[in-house]
């Protein structure tokens, strides 16, 4: 299915690198290297310059912290949007935000995505996204509270958890007037899940894609990697490369990343594997 | 005489050998170029099935058709040897550039005699595919004009297309 991202449109064999810019001081990864405006407006500049088709531009940590209201998210998100609008008119905007009120404030500053990566804890953010033609991403957080850990959840069965959940979510959208071929899922590695979970949703992806709603997956970095690895914040890139390759294999089409150029080339080899794209340019034995 | 082009048998034109990044682009433009001068109905003439699929490919690709008899062109797929650098396929053969030579003077003559009596024995220790120049002989006079479309070597091989008219 062709991919409407806001004003973008996208064919559906291409996956997209969503690059993730933190307008947050203390955000898991980065601890604050982009807090300040300026900071963060050069790593969208970085990630554009690396290929990043999407910037996905958050003003809260997931993890549970100081608690930022929406004028506070608002002030560190909404001109910055307007900026990288104006900067980069061809790039497509995401938001993460689970406030209906932030969403539709970024939207009027030229956001094209909203990415609810607590799964619908506000209703109302569907009718945002439809009343701004934006596209949105349709988590699975097996209902949990937005900034909270998980602690002792368990599924019978995560996978259909997950597709339930984010199906559900997707026709929420679709009712409320978002596009078809603007509502995206994810199922949200290590959001209400532990490690065990987020590598059965990886492993089990494709069940996740023959829905046929887009898949997002994010996978950059978290919990489940350096748990997996015994590895600490700043040494997963291998363990996120490799579930990245077992997701694009499955078919994933958004991948949202810290390391852009290592994760592109992660997915074109797997996308090439599956014979979803050409090598780039093969002659030998051939000549 | 009908007309007659000649191409190599590079695997690398065929659809099912595409890359997003075409290595063989300016090989590829000449191919079409010198098949769209054979008419609406092509024989071709290949020492070996991949060259023959190459050839055919070539010939729908130019919107003709591949015809045995009666045809208003012929399509020889050939080319010089494969062993001119150390990373062409067969390694690096001192004595291909010179060969190489030799068949390129005998096909801008052209040289039908010359042609005919090409040492294949020398052209398969190079990895060369000279049975279409041989095959060359009995298609050209020594009075058509030459067009000369492509000559070089790339990847190790040495490529001619070449139009007869």
């Amino acid at each position: 299915m062709t991919l409407q991202l806001g004003r973008h449109a996208f064919d559906d064999d291409a996956p997209l690198m969503m690059a993730i810019v933190n307008r947050t001081p203390d955000s898991f990864y980065d601890k604050g290297a982009t807090w300040t405006e300026d900071a963060a407006f050069e790593r969208v500049r970085t990630v554009v310059e690396q290929g990043a088709e999407i910037v996905d531009i958050g003003g809260i940590k997931a993890a549970p912290g100081v608690e930022i209201g929406p004028a506070e998210e608002k002030a560190r998100v909404v001109d910055f949007v307007a900026r990288v609008r104006a900067a980069y008119p061809g790039l497509v905007i995401s938001v993460d935000t689970w406030r209906a009120e932030v969403g539709d404030a970024v939207c009027a500053a030229g956001a094209d995505v909203l990415n609810d990566a607590w799964g619908g804890a506000d209703p109302e953010l569907v009718d945002a996204a439809a009343q701004h033609g934006a596209a949105i991403i349709c988590t699975h957080t097996g209902g949990v509270t937005p900034r909270t850990r998980p602690y002792r959840i368990e599924y019978d069965d995560v996978v259909a958890a997950a597709i339930a959940d984010t199906v559900a979510y997707a026709e929420r959208a679709l009712a409320a007037g978002v596009a078809r071929e603007s509502i995206v899922i994810d199922p949200a590695h290590d959001f209400g899940k532990n490690t065990f979970h987020s590598l059965e949703l990886t492993r089990r992806l494709g069940e996740m894609v023959a829905t046929g709603w887009p898949v997002l997956v994010s996978l950059s970095n978290k919990d489940f990697v350096g748990e997996t690895l015994d590895l600490p914040v700043g040494e997963r890139l291998v363990g996120t490369l490799a579930a990245t390759a077992v997701s694009a294999l499955a078919g994933a089409r958004i991948y949202r990343v810290h390391e852009v150029v290592e994760t592109r080339q992660t997915v074109d080899m797997a996308w090439s594997i599956a014979g979803r794209r050409p090598p780039r340019r093969a002659i030998r034995g051939l000549q | 005489m009908i007309p007659v082009a000649l191409v190599p048998g590079v695997l690398a034109l065929l659809p099912d050998y595409a890359s997003l990044e075409d290595p063989v682009a300016d090989l590829r433009a000449a191919c079409r170029e010198a098949v769209a001068a054979l008419g609406p109905r092509v024989r071709v003439v290949a020492s070996t099935p991949s060259a023959r699929r190459v050839g055919e490919h070539l010939v729908s690709a130019a919107g003709a058709e591949v015809a045995e008899h009666d045809p208003t062109g012929v399509l020889v797929v050939a080319n010089g040897s494969a062993t001119r650098t150390e990373k062409a396929p067969g390694h690096l053969d001192e004595r291909a550039e010179a060969f190489d030579e030799s068949l390129r003077e005998l096909l801008a003559g052209p040289d039908p005699a010359g042609l005919a009596a090409i040492d294949t024995a020398l052209g398969a220790e190079l990895w060369a595919d000279v049975d279409g120049l041989v095959a060359l002989a009995d298609l050209l006079t020594p009075a058509q004009r030459v067009d000369v479309r492509y000559d070089a070597a790339p990847y190790g091989v040495q490529y001619w297309v070449i139009g007869y008219a």
